[in-house]
């Protein structure tokens, strides 16, 4: 018995093409749909902005595609050079999170940056109506 | 008049501050949002005094790089500056703040860019003043205007349009337009937190006739917008917009209307 003769090209499409199963596909549906009614729900109540939205609708939207089109997946699998779907996923996810990590300290950046102004700009305020009405004391007195 | 009451905190906090009217002072405010317009901000302002209307100017300076400010200042406005750029919807929306504070009956609306006509205020007030309408918008579409908007933009207006009377709200041929007048009750109810950064539109509109304002539209005729304003909606913003759009129309279709509407 020979266990050499499969050569590293079959066992990686083997890989590839290893099917899908029923359930994961369910239940990747599953958290997709509860993940899209989450965001609406918290659009609906205000506590998340319309324009933070569209990365989390592409993701879920993304993910339906995906676990309804497995060979999607195939194909990025083979086009990455992996050779599992779910190095694939794994590696996507990472690479999504890294992206949406770094536009957050951007957001944050830009934030801190408003929030001194604003700071700034309060004291500065404080400071001159405290002198109005030390001038206006002064002036009574 | 007093259909609405105010969001609580915020009315508590607007009453305490609130001010007589005195003397010198419009019963109505003409806020013009401005951002960079140091080219067309003297000469809006000046074809406002030219008109003789009895209104008080007030320009929000949304964080402007140039000299919209410091001119329209000179041209005897009264100016608010934003420590930096929040969105037209907020600027408008300071202008709402400022005049619940000061007492102000009426608000109208107008962009700085020189596009709206001031001649058209009175006529924007008039149904406001006889208590026919709650929001009074200038439309550039109700009649022959002349009006040339890109087959896109247009195309896009219709879509809205249905959206908004699919949701259950009236038929409003012009919703983006800049130019409006709005009765006390409505300013005061749009300095609450629903109210967007960027661009009013539809969604507010739906939320207004929700909370059972009436909202009346009068033609106006309107100069082309400029140029620059037509990257406003290049690239990515085509397909951000409508989808966001629809998010907040949801929204405000899925917002029950606070209970001192019905009265």
């Amino acid at each position: 018995m020979d266990t050499t003769s499969i050569d590293l090209d079959t066992l990686r499409r083997l890989a590839i093409l290893q099917p899908e199963s029923a359930s994961t596909r369910i239940l990747s549906l599953l958290l997709c749909g509860a993940f899209l009614v989450a965001v609406l729900t918290l659009v609906h109540r205000g506590r998340l902005r319309e324009e933070f939205t569209p990365i989390w609708t592409a993701v879920a939207v993304g993910m339906m595609i995906a676990s309804v089109w497995f060979d999607s997946v195939r194909f990025l699998t083979w086009a990455v050079g992996a050779w599992t779907p779910s190095s694939t996923l794994f590696f996507f996810g990472l690479v999504f999170l890294l992206i949406v990590s770094l536009n957050y300290a951007v957001r944050l950046s830009g934030m801190s940056a408003q929030v001194r102004l604003l700071a700034q700009e309060v004291a500065l305020l404080r400071e001159q109506l405290a002198e109005g009405e030390r001038a206006k004391g002064d002036a009574a007195g | 008049m007093g259909r609405m009451s105010a969001p609580p905190a915020f009315a508590i906090l607007c009453e305490h501050f609130m001010t007589p009217h005195s003397a010198t002072r419009s019963r109505s405010v003409l806020v013009i949002p401005a951002l960079n317009e140091e080219r067309s901000i003297a000469k809006v302002i000046a074809g406002v005094r030219a008109t003789g209307i009895d209104v008080d100017v007030l320009v929000i300076d949304d964080g402007s790089r140039d000299a919209t400010a410091a001119l329209a200042r000179e041209s005897g406005a009264h100016v608010i500056s934003h420590p930096f750029n929040l969105g037209y919807g907020a600027a408008l929306q300071t202008g709402y703040k400022y005049a619940v504070r000061e007492g102000y009956a009426e608000v109208v609306q107008m962009d700085a860019d020189g596009q709206h006509d001031p001649a058209y205020v009175p006529r924007l007030l008039a149904p406001i003043r006889s208590g026919e309408a709650d929001l009074v918008i200038g439309s550039r579409f109700l009649e022959e205007s002349g009006y040339q908007m890109g087959s896109a933009r247009s195309a896009a207006r219709v879509f809205f349009q249905r959206v908004l009377v699919f949701f259950g709200g009236p038929h409003i041929a012009d919703p983006t337009s800049g130019l409006q007048a709005l009765s006390r009750p409505v300013f005061r109810f749009c300095c609450s937190d629903f109210y967007p950064s960027d661009f009013p539109d539809i969604d507010v509109l739906l939320l207004l006739h929700r909370q059972g304002f009436r909202i009346r539209e009068v033609p106006v005729h309107m100069a082309p917008s400029p140029p620059e304003r037509k990257t406003m909606h290049a690239g990515l913003k085509t397909i951000y917009y409508p989808y966001k759009m629809l998010l907040s129309t949801f929204r405000s279709w899925r917002t029950k209307p606070s209970p001192s509407a019905a009265d």
